[in-house]
């Protein structure tokens, strides 16, 4: 689906005039939308990547927060003029900030919140909300406001549906106004907050913006590990609806383990694994982390220590031993490996390998494999005598806005009970 | 499918499609099918995360009940899953509601439309509505001009209509109710149901064919001699009478499950796997299919009504003694029957549909059955080789199996038969989900893949239009011959394939 704009031209409105306008919208032309009982989007809308990139010049704008090809491939090339390592993924924060470094003052249209992705206009948000926070920290509140609409269907009508309404301005001046947002959210619909930027960042925003039943999506993978895992733990605990990208984009993985073992015939060797290895690009864990927990929590096994991992030079990478229910012992290591060409996010899955034993039968080894990496490292060393299961996982080729609309299309105010399981191990386990 | 240890990995990943935020209306709500099928279906989705927050049911029937009545008997009804999953209960029947709705009455259907405006506005479920007619047949017609004049169909991005079967009795008044629906909404928005094709081995007869290079080349006449399409139940009419007797297997088994398998076994590969394309294929061959001889189709059709049988010690009464049954009923409990395709891909195969009451298994297959090799080179360990057979296996153990020949250990040359077999429980483990859970599914997320079009619904009354007006106007030149209880069928149906030199495959 292709990328919709706003039906009209944005219109620039002094702050506290938004309110009134939008309802005299909805009064006239809004009032019997089929968006009119539908949900809230407010969006954090960082791309402190984009921005930059566009500020020294590597990149033309229009800013329109998406993540096109254009954004990754001046981003890939960017890391390696800032004395970043090859295997530092477009979207981790450090790129951005090491982008930050460099000269330029170029400037672009900033269109962010103006455009609406297809896949999710075609739920018909009632009011799409952006905070768009510029590089220039003295920028003051600019507001603007929109109706809009998915492009119709041939023969179909062409009626507004809801509205946008963007925020922009320095990150302070948007936490100055957040009495601002808070009117604009139906109280009586359901509100999602996605957080599209790194979780370091304007805590005290996301604190205002995501509160009590919205239900908060994020990216596990944008940001410190330990303050990502501690935020989901957070969250989970404090009862909050939250949705992490970052686990969603384990879909893949999480399939091709269960596949191997869909088989009676092997279900068996799930009570006698003896280790886990899972390989991840670059430094950042919480990916790997993530699906080892799952693993874990799924298998009934109990976390008994963890420990840093000498990583060779790359990184250091991250041990665990788990107790199995029947007091076997499981060796967990997770290891960092280079790469010359990262996926888009931090921490990506490069290959993950499970052994089996059991005082019966051969060992089996399973070994899961990015079809973009291979793995191996993974498949060296001591498994001839295994009857080895060798998968290859596909990898989702979905934009972020894709898999936010498929959790708009059918959403849940709860949080998954596997990643609710998942993520507090997952925590545990980073040393 | 047998009960096997859960895949503890496997928990949560059946949701690669979300179900859209919406209303499941059901009319016809205090009838056995609510609480026996599809409310546990949507307990079931409910359960794996596939339903969204914002969803409620409506059921809608004559009786007052309230809300909370029609919560109570859906948990009596479904008592032993509701103990088991107490808190998961709690949050799903919190969107269970009702409403006293007569389709015949205009100012109760506009009632409902209130009511379904309050719901929209109470679980957000954004005016999306799947309006189920588990309704008398009588009611189709009259429930979907409700709705209509009601402005309930109107949005055809956002109502849809799933109409239960029979869909009609005949091509006549198949053809008519086709009229009277269309008229009060788009064939998009008209889900006509055969639980059949929600049966996950159903589904697998397309995957077989069109995933794998290896059986395509050999699905036509060239390389297949005969098939076979068998649904066999051991039960008897049971507490169906009063349907059963106006209806008989011809309409209640052949015209919609055993012809749905006959197209996805025999129709064309869809240039796309998308709604229109499946079933502009399965229509076009369901239109070149034909009764082996339609100018005397008592000679390819046997009709059977099964009498007493059973033990000494557990006797088992005759379908003419069956409370409700017309002591003379003539209505058919068995049929098989011959019919021809005839294109390019099947001129001149022979294909054999039979389905039966109280035989003696349960069973639904269907069954290939190749040419025989042109020269034989070897003894058979059974005087001649066994023709190749590809069996697929719909229920029970389902799976498929292919049988060939092989050398039989020893000195000699001689071949023998083995079987190859794929078992769906040796492989996956994990019990299906009922088809109901499939279709209701599909229903609301509008795929309408599985739902039967308004030309395949015409096309297989079609076909059956001889055989229909046979026992409409000379039913003496198509008896029904009496068979034993736990037997396979008259002798008469052995017949119709021993005139042909062969015999129907003893599962």
């Amino acid at each position: 689906m292709s990328t919709q704009l706003t039906l009209q031209a944005p219109l620039a409105l002094p702050p506290d005039q938004v309110p009134g306008y939008l309802e005299r919208l909805w009064d006239q032309s809004l009032g019997s939308s089929p968006g009119a009982a539908t949900f809230t989007l407010v969006v954090w809308e960082g791309s402190w990547l984009e921005q930059q990139l566009v500020r020294c010049g590597r990149l033309d704008g229009p800013i329109t927060g998406f993540l096109n090809e254009k954004v990754l491939e001046a981003a890939r090339a960017a890391a390696a003029s800032c004395g970043l390592p090859l295997s530092t993924a477009p979207m981790d924060p450090k790129l951005a900030w090491a982008i930050g470094q460099l000269g330029g003052n170029h400037h672009a249209e900033d269109q962010r919140g103006q455009f609406v992705e297809g896949a999710i206009s075609a739920h018909m948000p009632r009011r799409l909300i952006t905070l768009a926070p510029t590089l220039d920290g003295s920028q003051p509140l600019e507001t603007l406001v929109a109706a809009y609409c998915p492009l119709p269907e041939e023969g179909a009508g062409s009626s507004a549906c809801g509205d946008v309404v963007v925020l922009r301005g320095s990150t302070g001046a948007l936490h100055q106004n957040l009495d601002l947002v808070q009117p604009l959210i139906a109280p009586d619909l359901p509100c999602w907050v996605w957080w599209n930027s790194s979780l370091d960042e304007a805590p005290e925003v996301m604190a205002a913006l995501a509160t009590g039943a919205r239900r908060l999506v994020v990216d596990s993978s944008l940001g410190d590990p330990r303050r990502c895992l501690n935020l989901l733990v957070e969250r989970i605990t404090a009862g909050q609806p939250i949705n992490d990208l970052n686990w969603l984009r384990l879909r893949s993985w999480r399939e091709s383990l269960a596949m191997v073992f869909d088989p009676p015939s092997r279900r068996d060797a799930l009570n006698h694994v003896v280790q886990l290895d899972i390989d991840v690009e670059g430094s950042n864990p919480v990916k790997g982390l993530l699906l080892a927990a799952w693993l874990a929590d799924r298998l009934g096994w109990q976390l008994i220590s963890t420990y840093a991992v000498d990583g060779d030079g790359v990184g250091d990478g991250i041990g665990a031993e788990f107790e199995r229910s029947d007091g076997e012992t499981v060796r967990f290591r997770q290891m960092p490996v280079p790469v010359g060409v990262p996926k888009t996010h931090p921490g990506a899955i490069l290959g993950l390998r499970l052994i089996c034993q059991s005082s019966q039968g051969s060992p089996l080894c399973v070994i899961l494999c990015s079809e973009s990496g291979g793995c191996m490292r993974l498949e060296s060393g001591g498994m001839a005598s295994m009857e080895l299961a060798e998968e290859v996982v596909p990898l989702p080729n979905e934009s972020e806005e894709m898999e936010v609309a498929r959790l708009l299309s059918g959403g849940h105010d709860s949080t998954n009970p596997l990643l609710a399981a998942a993520a507090p191990l997952a925590a545990k386990l980073l040393p | 499918m047998g009960a096997v240890l859960t895949n503890p990995l496997r928990v949560g990943l059946r949701q690669e499609r979300v179900i859209p935020p919406q209303c499941l209306v059901i009319f016809g709500a205090s009838g056995d099918l609510t609480h026996r099928k599809l409310v546990p279906a949507l307990f079931e989705l409910f359960r794996q995360r596939r339903l969204p927050s914002e969803f409620a049911v409506l059921g809608c029937a004559r009786r007052p009940w309230s809300d909370e009545e029609f919560r109570r008997k859906m948990a009596e009804a479904m008592a032993s899953e509701v103990a088991e999953h107490r808190v998961a209960w709690e949050q799903f029947a919190a969107g269970l509601f009702y409403e006293p709705v007569d389709l015949e009455d205009p100012p109760s259907v506009v009632r409902l439309g209130q009511r379904l405006e309050g719901i929209d506005r109470l679980r957000a479920t954004r005016g999306n509505r799947t309006f189920y007619l588990s309704v008398s047949p009588n009611f189709y017609g009259s429930g979907c001009r409700s709705l209509a004049a009601a402005g309930l169909l109107s949005d055809p991005s956002r109502s849809r209509i799933v109409i239960e079967k029979p869909f009609g009795r005949d091509y006549g008044s198949a053809q008519e109710l086709n009229r009277v629906v269309q008229t009060c909404a788009q064939e998009n928005q008209i889900f006509r149901i055969d639980h059949y094709l929600g049966k996950e081995t159903v589904q697998n007869i397309l995957v077989m064919r069109f995933a794998n290079t290896i059986f395509e080349p050999i699905w036509n006449r060239n390389y297949i001699s005969s098939v076979q399409i068998t649904a066999a139940e051991t039960v008897g009419v049971e507490e169906r009478a009063g349907y059963y007797e106006s209806s008989g297997a011809l309409r209640d088994m052949v015209q919609n499950h055993l012809t749905q398998m006959l197209a996805l076994t025999t129709m064309e590969a869809p240039g796309r796997f998308d709604p229109e394309s499946m079933r502009n294929e399965k229509a076009k061959v369901l239109q070149a299919a034909r009764l082996a001889n339609e100018d005397e189709p008592w000679k390819c059709c046997v009709r059977g009504q099964y009498g007493s049988g059973g033990s000494s010690t557990r006797p088992i009464t005759g379908y003419r003694h069956e409370p409700g049954v017309n002591p003379e009923s003539t209505t058919e409990t068995y049929v098989a029957m011959k019919l021809f395709i005839n294109n390019w891909r099947w001129q001149g195969v022979p294909f054999y549909l039979r389905t039966g009451k109280r035989l003696p298994k349960r069973l639904s297959e269907v069954v290939l059955t190749f040419r025989e090799a042109p020269v034989h080179l070897f003894d058979a360990a059974g005087g001649a080789p066994t023709p190749n057979q590809l069996i697929l296996r719909i229920q029970p153990n389902e799976g498929a199996e292919f049988k060939f020949e092989v050398k039989a250990p020893g000195s000699g040359m001689r071949s023998r038969p083995v079987d190859m077999a794929f078992s769906y429980d040796d492989s996956f483990g994990e019990p299906s989900d009922e088809g109901y859970v499939r279709l209701l599914a599909d229903a609301m997320l509008g795929d309408p893949t599985l739902y039967t079009r308004s030309d395949e619904v015409e096309a297989a009354w079609r076909l059956y239009t001889p055989l229909l007006e046979l026992i409409e106007d000379a039913p003496s030149r198509l008896p029904v011959y009496p068979y034993e209880a736990r037997t396979w069928g008259p002798a008469a149906s052995d017949n119709l394939l021993a005139a042909d030199g062969l015999a129907w495959r003893r599962p």
